[in-house]
């Protein structure tokens, strides 16, 4: 059953293999992307319905462009894009500068302690979103873990303000997404040949200068991987800002809830939706075209 | 200078290690936290230890506990009893045809050259990298557009697009590493291309598939943003019934629920990785 010419009876196979994957996908993941894109070129009915004709107008109001009404010119929604761009990218260099010295630590551990740790820091990878949001509540909260600790200790007579804030939502983003970061770039780490590290060093560089032009480009690629398995779902995230931003710290992924659940505005929903698919998209195509032309070029010199 | 330096790089070391301890610390701290609250007597405020309790375990599952019915915050058991079943429902049922779509899926690509590779090797990575709120809306819209009725079976639907993708992952890794040896003889012995996947792929192939089965089942389990879109009104999993005590405010039996679901997610998720990573 190697890898071969496709026969008859292994066109049969392939068919038979591939179908359920063509139906599931095709079916419950490409048509609805699609009526999405169509959605988003609706006119929103008056009573959170839909108007069936083509109608523009959801990305110019992205953008702040009035839609009669008496409606005027208001980036309000520029505004949430931004806040959730900075947000994602803080996560990103937060989660980075927080995972690159563990993965030089777990990459140089042997035996068993290795494994340990390896799997001590993937299994917080599978809990419950919510669960690890509480903690953090437990934690920021007024009447919690730090307040009372500090409050105790005499340090300050009032509970600090931490819960409700972009800190707030940063924290529980990292939180959430420090393990999606980690793997990654350990993954890559562990393949590092050291030995170009060694000879950087008997060369004269300085350790800085080892790092920068060894270490640094040779773990580039596990660092681009994991910002981006990280960027994706902090842009889309929207439980965390919610439960640890409130009202205050609004990001696409609440603006686009509200759409579907209060506003009933599905078609600006659906344009909000794929602006962010957009985004992701993007960032997706340049990562893996550089990755192959990387590739390409190390068969070549290879 | 020799000396100097290994002075310096054990340094380093010993620095990464401290760092990496703390790392540990972060990660798992948070959680320890619930852990000790959740048999914390106190009720009015967690942060200060009362005395050591299992009433807020009991009081979940509707037993008999010491306190002052006042403090009683879950209205109904038999409502987050049967969020619990719905949720062990909807995964077992998720998890089984995902199993079995992403292993087939795995199967052709690793095993056959033809037209249209790339495609599906691109098409099984969308589901993972969309946003989990694109894919919620657009699987909502679609629903409620073809007049799918919202419940237990569009969340099943809905959970299969994206949990395909990770047994396809875990069993693609699987196949990659095994040696088509055993393959090849089965079929120059004259086996049929099913008789070698029953007698021979398949049982190779078995720890990737029950690995990748448990962690699809987890990660259903534990899903809160494609569900709460696509749930409707009636069918209530138990993220959205946590999701809805915490909006109302933090409870002491909120930590005690949070428990039982992280240990329980640890165990399968725990034996999910070891089947995953068992060498041939």
């Amino acid at each position: 059953m190697s890898a071969g010419v496709v026969g008859r009876g292994r066109r049969t196979a392939v068919i038979g293999l591939l179908a359920p994957v063509t139906v599931l996908l095709g079916i419950f993941f490409l048509i609805p992307l699609g009526i999405m894109l169509v959605y988003s070129f609706l006119e929103p009915g008056l009573y959170g319905g839909v108007v069936w004709s083509f109608f523009p107008w959801n990305y110019g109001r992205v953008i702040g462009w009035p839609i009669g009404g008496g409606e005027e010119f208001d980036p309000i929604y520029l505004t949430i894009f931004w806040r959730s761009l900075k947000l994602a990218l803080s996560t990103v260099v937060v989660s980075l500068v927080i995972c690159y010295p563990v993965a030089f630590w777990i990459a140089r551990l042997k035996g068993w302690r290795k494994n340990a740790v390896l799997f001590a820091a993937t299994l917080p990878f599978f809990s419950n979103v919510l669960v690890l949001i509480y903690a953090w509540l437990l934690i920021l909260r007024p009447t919690g873990f730090v307040n009372t600790l500090l409050v105790a200790a005499g340090l300050i007579d009032q509970p600090l303000n931490l819960i409700f804030s972009e800190f707030s939502v940063l924290v529980g983003l990292v939180f959430f997404l420090v393990p999606f970061m980690l793997l990654p770039i350990y993954a890559n780490v562990e393949r590092l040949d050291w030995a170009l590290v060694q000879a950087s060093a008997d060369l004269g560089a300085t350790p800085i200068q080892t790092f920068r032009r060894v270490i640094l480009p040779l773990t580039l690629p596990g660092i681009v991987g994991g910002s981006i398995i990280v960027f994706i779902p902090a842009l889309g995230n929207f439980v965390v800002a919610q439960l640890l931003g409130g009202a205050k710290v609004q990001m696409v992924g609440n603006l686009i809830e509200q759409q579907f659940l209060k506003a009933r505005n599905w078609p600006f929903g659906a344009t909000l939706a794929m602006l962010m698919m957009v985004v992701v998209l993007a960032l997706v195509l340049v990562y893996v075209t550089r990755t192959a032309e990387r590739n390409d070029a190390a068969k070549a010199v290879g | 200078m020799m000396a100097i330096r290994r002075t310096s790089r054990y340094g380093g070391m010993a620095a990464l290690t401290v760092y990496g301890l703390l790392f540990l610390v972060l990660l798992y701290g948070p959680l320890t936290l619930i852990l000790v609250y959740s048999f914390n007597a106190n009720a009015v405020n967690m942060a200060v230890w009362e005395g050591f309790t299992f009433d807020w375990y009991r009081q979940i599952f509707g037993l008999k506990t010491s306190l002052a019915s006042d403090t009683f915050y879950i209205e109904s058991t038999d409502e987050l009893l049967a969020a619990l079943w719905n949720s062990l429902r909807v995964a077992s049922g998720a998890s089984l045809v995902s199993t079995a779509v992403g292993t087939a899926t795995a199967l052709a690509l690793a095993r056959y050259r033809f037209l249209g590779r790339r495609f599906y090797q691109g098409l099984m990575i969308m589901p993972m990298i969309m946003p989990d709120i694109v894919l919620g809306i657009a699987l909502l819209i679609f629903f409620v557009g073809i007049g799918f009725k919202l419940g237990l079976l569009s969340i099943v639907v809905g959970h299969c697009t994206f949990l395909a993708s990770y047994v396809f992952i875990v069993v693609s890794a699987r196949l990659a590493g095994m040696d088509t040896t055993l393959e090849d003889a089965s079929a120059d012995l004259g086996a049929s291309p099913w008789i070698t996947f029953r007698r021979v792929t398949l049982p190779l192939i078995m720890p990737g598939v029950v690995g990748g089965f448990l962690l699809a089942f987890i990660i259903s389990l534990n899903d809160v943003v494609i569900t709460y879109f696509i749930a409707g009104v009636d069918a209530q999993t138990l993220p959205l019934f946590i999701l809805g005590m915490m909006r109302r405010g933090i409870k002491p039996e909120i930590n005690a629920l949070a428990v039982l679901l992280l240990a329980f997610t640890f165990v399968i998720a725990a034996v999910g990785l070891y089947l995953r990573g068992r060498k041939q």
